[in-house]
């Protein structure tokens, strides 16, 4: 059973489309994996919808020829439409399918720290990072704090955190001033969005600040 | 960071869905039906009277760049034009389907305009709901039936949709090579393309 649920303002931006690649992503895989929200997802695109074409004070606009251009072209009507495959990923000797929204990175580069993987989905936007990070059975990451938000989308298997106990298909999101230290009994496969490096904040593990920056 | 939507959607998240369609909507779920059937060009223009002033309107707030808002109602309404057989009438309104043809449109756009890639992620993050997922079986399935109606085809049909879709050639350069007219070489592309989409649809 998914708990941990987008709040409906995130629903709305993503339906708006206003919400970055990197978040959008998360969103597109868990409504995938949640029937609540993909639900939700309908009404909103819905009013959105109605909000838009509702506008009757118009400028008056030339569009020239594009009309008759459109209704020139050619139409190719296939009564089956045919989604591209979903990508399968190997890593620490398992196969995982990822979700829809990951159909783009048929080409993941997984590289090890200890008990974590990680592959880079985006780091081409402001301040962002997103990753898939793979995290091997009696998995620990040290106590750490974020800088600004993590959200973190469990894929596959389970993890505990001082807040609770996470399931495929929670989006958990978190704020700069919450510390949690993950724990994953069987291991775990999670998509991360971080928007500042995490922060070791607990003895020994300040040596690991540069673990901080690889997941990052 | 999160830009967050000021339209109130609380009234009809609270309000049971609402099936019936009012009679604008339904008008416009007419239009698109004709389009769908039979590339009816008076629904079409109908229907591009009714969204091109407002998808430009919409453009124009979100990209404040009459360019861009312009580019955004003529690739709208060329996937309407060219999609509108795949939008499901049983499955709600054919604006809020309209919409979304916009809403990743305009998705992609604003990712090329800040990275400068032309990624075209929208399609993966909003899927085709209900399509069937390709499998390598079907796949090649598919391409060894497609290859054998093409096959099939007379000769001079044949000839251009090998030149063209195996061997990659542009229309103009097979026009050169053959020394016909441009105009030929599309007309016989037409025909085996009609052809082609009579037998895929046979099965």
């Amino acid at each position: 059973m998914i708990k941990f649920h987008p709040t409906k303002e995130m629903l709305k931006a993503f339906s708006a489309g206003e919400l970055p690649l990197s978040l959008s992503i998360a969103m597109s895989a868990h409504i995938e994996l949640c029937d609540d929200c993909a639900e939700q997802v309908k009404l909103i695109e819905s009013s959105l919808s109605d909000d838009t074409w509702e506008s009757n004070l118009l400028e008056e606009a030339d569009f020239g020829d594009m009309l008759q251009s459109i209704m020139n072209e050619e139409v190719i009507a296939s009564s089956t439409y045919v989604n591209k495959a979903k990508v399968k990923t190997k890593v620490a000797d398992q196969e995982y399918t990822l979700p829809t929204a990951f159909r783009q990175f048929n080409d993941l580069k997984w590289s090890g720290f200890g008990a974590v993987s990680r592959a880079r989905i985006i780091n081409d936007e402001n301040n962002v990072r997103a990753s898939l990070l793979h995290i091997d059975k009696n998995g620990q990451i040290p106590q750490h704090q974020h800088k600004g938000y993590e959200l973190t989308l469990l894929l596959e298997g389970t993890f505990t955190d001082e807040l609770g106990c996470y399931e495929k298909g929670d989006f958990i999101w978190l704020e700069g001033d919450v510390d949690h230290s993950p724990y994953t009994k069987d291991g775990c496969l999670c998509y991360a969005v971080q928007d500042a490096p995490l922060h070791f904040i607990k003895g020994m593990s300040k040596v690991l600040n540069p673990l901080g920056n690889f997941i990052y | 960071m999160i830009k967050l939507v000021t339209h109130s959607t609380d009234y009809i998240l609270n309000t049971p869905n609402n099936t019936q369609l009012d009679q604008e909507q339904q008008q416009i779920n007419d239009w698109l039906r004709l389009v769908a059937t039979k590339q009816d060009k008076k629904a079409f223009s109908m229907l591009f009277k009714f969204f091109a002033p407002k998808i430009r309107n919409h453009g124009l707030k979100k990209f404040s760049q009459e360019s861009t808002a312009m580019e955004l109602v003529q690739e709208t309404m060329m996937l309407v034009w060219r999609k509108a057989h795949q939008f499901d009438d049983s499955k709600g309104k054919a604006s809020t389907w309209i919409y979304t043809i916009m809403r990743n449109y305009s998705f992609d756009m604003l990712r090329k305009m800040q990275t400068n890639k032309e990624d075209l992620v929208s399609e993966d993050l909003w899927p085709l709901l209900d399509a069937e997922e390709e499998s390598e079986e079907q796949d090649h399935l598919q391409s060894k039936q497609l290859l054998s109606y093409i096959n099939e085809l007379p000769e001079l049909q044949k000839q251009v949709v090998e030149e063209i879709y195996i061997n990659e050639k542009t229309q103009q350069e097979l026009a050169d090579q053959l020394s016909l007219p441009l105009g030929t070489i599309k007309s016989r592309l037409r025909l085996a393309m009609v052809k082609l989409r009579t037998k895929m649809e046979e099965e």
